[in-house]
């Protein structure tokens, strides 16, 4: 066997692991009682969903950047970038419309998206001092990562319906989510606390890591359609001012906020009975 | 809602195709001519539509950031094989780098524009029908989200006057109390929205919300005019593409700037493309022209 038809093959098989992860990801899922409204400490395994999605994560990941390599111009990055970015957020949506979501669910979604819409409304004169990633942080420590990725992907979907589209909109939907995601699972390992000085160090690690730390090389990918690494770190230097507002407001308002507004969750879960 | 424009008035299938198939093109094809083209045509209907505001838009908004585009490169980026000087800090400044610099500029430009038509065109009520059978649960949150903004606007102005009529309004007191008012405002407000929330969803189980059988209503009709627009987007869009995959639309920048030569076949894709772009606004402006000749008929006919 040559070498080239061996790399095939194990790209192949690489391709059906992806699909199978795919099916699995996109099945509905068994008749496992659901998880406690409160999450102790102790019960921190993750659901088998969401090792799924994780699991499709890493391996269409390669396949795309392997067919985007081979079949598109070597310098077609904006789209390889952009087809890993649909593709990582494909399986939450994907797993989320699977599961045929109750009427209280959705509506709770669509609350804590709406909040983060309204707060980034409010502050509009300020830039990029924003509370939609602590909104979002809270809604992925109160209701699980998979929620948390909804509300951030959909609340940075529909502020752009109201404030304008653009190239922007899938990589900001991608770093919120992947934020509200990121929140949730570590809270649910037991990593992220719920105190306020852990959240706060956490919204503010997010703000500059997580969210600066993929818009920043994404708008250097956008203007510039290449990969230099002197442009990208010219982005990451002059959007540092940026992000660093961002966490200021990150962690102001989970200072103020994170608190009550967990507070109040949790009476709306105990409450209606809102599992998850 | 009223509509902007003839081309908005189509089915929002064609018009998710027609921006769908306008900004791929314009991301993928770094040909000048391309670029020209898909700048050219993003102007003219952004003007269309917008009037002297897209113009002051594209002069205060894009010129500066289109600069800054095209210096970027050249400042960073130093391949090419055409050397005109050297920068201070001792890399060569190359005729390619400045070149494609300002073909990124272009193409950020001509995005952005597209962009701007493509947010008065897709509203949201539309984007909501084209998604609403393939992922009905999201796009409900999303005309959830719409609607709960403007309901949470109208709940705060009730919730701060009832809080003002028992003398804790927002500007009384010191700035002490008048955070603390604020902030009691806000929570309230949450605390409302969640309950409503929950209010609004058992509302929707009791009128059968998630059972089998249900239809949704649209006012969306695709009728003859949208089937001949969809033939000549498809049409335009795979004679584009097969310019492209047969290399009509080539272009390289490095090291030196070469593409194919512009005899007929890479000029009628050029054409394609040119008219693939300039469609609402070939179709707005003969709309408008029957409406006028229509109008003066009518007139001509009330004064004879």
């Amino acid at each position: 066997m040559t070498p080239a038809a061996g790399d095939a093959l194990t790209w192949s098989y690489v391709l059906a692991a992806g699909l199978i992860a795919f099916t699995l990801a996109v099945a509905r899922k068994g008749t496992s009682a659901p998880p406690p409204p409160q999450i102790s400490r102790e019960s921190s395994g993750l659901s088998r969903r969401t090792i799924a999605a994780a699991v499709m994560i890493l391996l269409l990941i390669p396949v795309t950047i392997f067919i985007g390599a081979y079949y598109l111009d070597d310098r077609k990055y904006y789209f390889i970038a952009l087809l890993i970015l649909l593709e990582t957020m494909l399986p939450f949506f994907l797993v989320f419309e699977g599961r045929k979501p109750q009427a209280r669910e959705l509506v709770v979604v669509a609350v804590l998206c709406a909040i983060g819409v309204a707060g980034r409304a409010a502050f509009f004169m300020l830039p990029s001092f924003k509370p939609v990633l602590a909104i979002v942080l809270i809604s992925g420590v109160a209701f699980g990562g998979e929620t948390g990725f909804l509300v951030g992907a959909m609340t940075m979907l529909v502020s752009n319906i109201m404030f304008g589209q653009g190239p922007w909109t899938p990589w900001q939907m991608f770093a919120m989510g992947l934020a509200g995601f990121l929140g949730g699972v570590l809270f649910r390992k037991g990593l992220l606390r719920r105190s306020r000085s852990s959240l706060c160090v956490f919204g503010a690690l997010a703000a500059v890591v997580l969210y600066g730390g993929i818009m920043n090389p994404a708008s250097a990918l956008i203007w510039t359609h290449s990969i230099e690494w002197d442009i990208i770190l010219a982005y990451c230097l002059t959007g540092l001012p940026m992000d660093l507002v961002h966490a200021a407001a990150t962690a102001l308002t989970l200072w103020f906020l994170a608190e009550p507004m967990l507070e109040k969750l949790d009476r709306i879960k105990t409450k209606y009975g809102l599992a998850s | 809602m009223q509509n902007r424009d003839a081309f908005s008035g189509y089915h929002p299938a064609i018009n998710f195709l027609y921006f769908g198939l306008v900004l791929l093109f314009s991301m993928c094809f770094m040909h000048p001519l391309c670029l020209g083209i898909s700048l050219a045509c993003a102007l003219t209907y952004s003007i269309y539509l917008r009037g002297k505001k897209a113009l002051g838009f594209s002069l205060a908004v894009l010129l500066p950031m289109m600069l800054l585009a095209a210096l970027i490169n050249p400042a960073f980026n130093h391949q090419g094989g055409t050397l005109l000087t050297y920068l201070p800090g001792g890399n060569p400044l190359t005729l390619e780098s400045i070149v494609y610099g300002i073909a990124a500029a272009v193409m950020l430009a001509a995005v952005i524009l597209w962009f701007s038509c493509y947010n008065q065109i897709m509203t949201s009520d539309k984007f909501v029908y084209l998604f609403g059978r393939i992922i009905p649960a999201l796009s409900l949150v999303l005309s959830m989200t719409l609607r709960f903004v403007p309901r949470f606007r109208t709940q705060l102005g009730v919730v701060s006057e009832a809080r003002r009529c028992v003398g804790r309004g927002l500007s009384e007191g010191s700035l002490l109390l008048r955070l603390r008012n604020a902030a009691a405002v806000l929570s309230i407000m949450i605390t409302w929205s969640l309950e409503n929330a929950i209010e609004t969803a058992d509302s929707m189980k009791s009128r059968g919300y998630g059972l089998p059988g249900r239809t949704a209503f649209s006012i969306y009709r695709f009728d003859a005019r949208d089937k001949t627009a969809l033939f000549w987007l498809l049409f335009c869009g795979a004679y584009i593409l097969s310019g492209w995959a047969a290399g009509g639309l080539y272009w390289r920048y490095y090291p030196t700037m070469r593409g194919t030569e512009l005899t007929a076949f890479p000029l009628s894709f050029l054409l394609a493309y040119l008219a693939l772009c300039l469609t609402p606004v070939i179709l707005d402006v003969r709309e408008d022209r029957a409406w006028r000749s229509q109008s003066s008929r009518e007139r001509g006919a009330a004064e004879r």
